[in-house]
């Protein structure tokens, strides 16, 4: 009965899925008036050494026709305003072509001008024309005015356009008349170097396509060590993406994927597990006192209720003394998600070291579980393996396990980061919004650890549900796993999905998180070259 | 390789107009690398009357690269070095343009000499007492162009004197001075010493 109710259920998601694509598309183009209008790329793209060139003619192109101008020009303006077409145009419509073009040094003759310009040099052009910086003069031939309508000798310029591209000044070589903001024409450049020192005009070339990356807000290289050689460019800077190497990283700061914590936060929190390492690390990751003996115990597998050897049952989270009778999900009698203050401790340095311990173990639990990632997708396929070679079974399909595999990591990988994120959000340390009353604020929290609550039963259900040992399981066994593992999917991905609502809309005010993907973070595409 | 037949011609250049500017340049020892500058104190400031030296290393890309420039005399100013004599300045730096020769270099030091910058200093304790107390940083500047930047001006006999009716015997006094290269304070200390 459930096959068809679940596949439309799946189906629904990935609907739900393009329709957020398709506004993110609109709100793109309706950026900035007719020029951008239908102006369309994929979201994410990956650049690689050979699709660099293209990759910036893109760019290039827009300005070229939209100013009419040639390709160094527009170079130059777009390295000026790091590559920001948006903003270029910005500053066009505002201030004018006049000043867009002197505050970026292009000099940009009209016919007439230039003719003239033209005619000024020719008529010096039948004796010889002085260098003011070799203090020489020159026969007219060797001599190149730069569209500043400045003149020096061919020498003067290649000695002077090596130092620059040497000092690493290629983006930006000026005019060597004092004062004058102009830029050198790039192809004069690379004509009167290339006579000198061919090599040098690679390392210029090689400069003006990797400011691209280097100088664009949407593009970076792809944070892998060893480097690919990619860079991505996105068009919205706050995203979690997937280079092609297999690397997902936070576009926006280039550390590990961490949404629903923001960058801030996040940085803080590595930061503070790294310093802490040693000591608290340690000790609350890898054992925990018995309530009863404090004995350090350490937990071999199983669920939450561990039980030492001299009996005391406790809880593995929370380390409290409990009873014996539990589920996968409870413990009877037993809830300790939430976090409470020990009033006994009255040293603040105590209650900060214990409120971090609370939200550390939490999230190392679940990152941990994470790491068996690899291991678990391994023996989830043996399972379904040996139930596809079942002859007395008539179930042939087993995607469902692998997608309700992909969700429970997706989630747990959500729900391992709302743990640092709490600990900065309420902790009062940091993030002190003296604005929002008590009282408001409490609400807040109790709304957020309700949500956090639900999808962490449902995230544990889901795992026990996923491991059962369903490849020694009956027919109609198997078929009410699935069911259970189908339903429980999409109530987790809803609740992931409200759980980035609830802080973004709710909690974050000045801080902005990548937007939840229920498809898992973003590949970025292929950029052809 | 340093392009020396443009440094040649800026030191005929310059040695022209000596009256006028009152900027010289001398060749320091046998390679036209290392030069000296000198420039006289702006007037109404508290550095008229001196003579300041600079210490000139032309770069092998010169004029594409700016020349170093270091006082060797002492200068009270908050965009030279009081120690070092180290000068900030931009043209000096990323604001150089191979247009500029050494004698426009040397005439810029001289108007920051007249125009400090006191937002953007070399020396942080000079450019706090040139913003909070400038009437003692006027005098101090003025004794230090006295004590530094006339040494030479005022007559080995006349610090010898001086020096005899601290109580010092004659003789003594020259060879200290003599010692230190005229320098009265440094003499003092060392007869002291």
């Amino acid at each position: 009965m459930g096959d068809d109710n679940w596949c439309s259920d799946d189906e629904c998601n990935y609907y739900y899925d393009q329709n957020c694509d398709e506004v993110f598309e609109v709100d793109d183009g309706a950026g900035i008036d007719s020029v951008m209008a239908g102006y369309k790329r994929p979201t994410t793209q990956v650049i690689s050494r050979e699709s660099l060139v293209a990759a910036q003619k893109q760019d290039l192109r827009r300005v070229m026709e939209m100013l009419s101008l040639r390709e160094h020009h527009a170079r130059t303006l777009l390295i000026h305003h790091r590559w920001d077409v948006q903003n270029l145009f910005a500053v066009y419509v505002e201030k004018g072509k006049v000043a867009l073009f002197a505050d970026a040094g292009v000099t940009v003759y009209t016919n007439s001008e230039l003719s003239s310009s033209l005619q000024s040099l020719s008529l010096q052009s039948s004796s010889s024309v002085f260098c003011e910086i070799c203090i020489e003069n020159i026969p007219s031939h060797q001599v190149t005015r730069m569209e500043c309508g400045h003149y020096f000798c061919n020498q003067c310029w290649t000695s002077h356009f090596i130092v620059q591209i040497n000092e690493g000044k290629s983006k930006r070589i000026l005019c060597m008349a004092h004062k004058c903001n102009a830029i050198c024409d790039e192809n004069i450049v690379r004509d009167l170097v290339r006579k000198k020192h061919a090599e040098t005009v690679e390392k210029f070339d090689r400069f003006l396509l990797e400011s691209y990356i280097e100088d664009n807000r949407r593009a970076k290289w792809c944070p892998s060590v060893p480097h690919c050689g990619n860079a991505i460019r996105v068009e919205e800077e706050v995203c979690e993406v997937e280079c092609c190497c297999g690397l997902q990283f936070c576009f926006k700061c280039l550390s590990e994927i961490h949404s629903p914590c923001s960058c801030q936060m996040f940085e803080l929190w590595a930061n503070k597990c790294r310093d802490e390492s040693e000591s608290v690390n340690w000790i609350t990751a890898h054992t925990k006192p018995c309530p009863k003996c404090h004995k350090p115990v350490e937990k071999s597998g199983g669920c939450n209720l561990v039980s030492c050897i001299c009996r005391q049952s406790f809880c593995w989270i929370c380390g409290e003394a409990t009873g014996r009778d539990h589920t996968w999900t409870a413990i009877t009698g037993h809830s300790c998600g939430r976090y409470q203050p020990r009033e006994k401790l009255a040293e603040l340095a105590k209650k900060n070291l214990y409120r971090y311990m609370h939200y550390h173990n939490r999230y190392k639990a679940h990152m941990d579980s994470l790491n068996l990632e690899g291991k678990l997708k391994e023996t989830m396929q043996q399972k379904v393996s040996l139930s596809e070679k079942k002859h007395d079974s008539s179930i042939r399909d087993y995607s469902w396990v692998n997608n309700g595999l992909s969700r429970l990591f997706r989630s747990r990988r959500v729900l391992c980061y709302t743990y640092p994120f709490a600990y900065y959000m309420f902790g009062g340390e940091f993030f002190n919004d003296d604005t929002i009353p008590k009282k408001e604020r409490e609400r807040k929290q109790n709304l957020f650890e309700d949500q956090q609550q639900q999808l962490e039963a449902n995230i544990e259900r889901l795992s026990m549900f996923l491991e059962e040992p369903f490849d020694e399981f009956k027919d109609d066994k198997v078929i009410k796993i699935r069911e259970k593992v189908l339903n429980l999917s999409a109530v987790v991905d809803s609740l992931c999905s409200k759980m980035y609502e609830v802080i973004e809309n709710d909690l974050l005010v000045s801080q902005t998180i990548a937007p939840y993907k229920s498809k898992g973070i973003e590949k970025a595409s292929l950029l052809n070259s | 390789m340093i392009d020396f037949s443009r440094v040649q011609k800026e030191l005929v250049e310059c040695g022209k107009d000596v009256e006028g500017s009152g900027i010289k340049l001398n060749i320091k020892g046998d390679s036209l690398a290392r030069l000296i500058g000198s420039i006289p104190g702006p007037i109404g400031t508290p550095y008229e009357g001196g003579i300041f030296k600079i210490d000139i290393t032309i770069p092998d890309g010169y004029p594409f690269e700016p020349p170093k420039m270091q006082f060797t005399t002492k200068v009270w100013h908050p965009n030279i070095s009081s120690q070092s004599g180290a000068i900030c300045l931009d043209i000096l730096k990323d604001q150089w343009s191979p247009a500029l020769t050494l004698k426009t270099a040397l005439l810029s030091v001289q108007a920051l000499l007249s125009s400090p910058e006191p937002d953007d200093p070399q020396d942080a304790v000079v450019a706090q007492q040139y913003l909070k107390d400038y009437q003692t940083f006027v005098g101090t500047a003025r004794y230090w162009t006295e004590t530094f930047a006339k040494a030479s001006s005022l007559g080995i006999e006349d610090k010898v004197k001086k020096l005899a009716e601290m109580g010092f015997p004659e003789a003594q006094a020259r060879s200290a001075l003599d010692a230190v290269g005229g320098d009265e304070n440094l003499a003092l200390e060392r007869l002291c010493s």
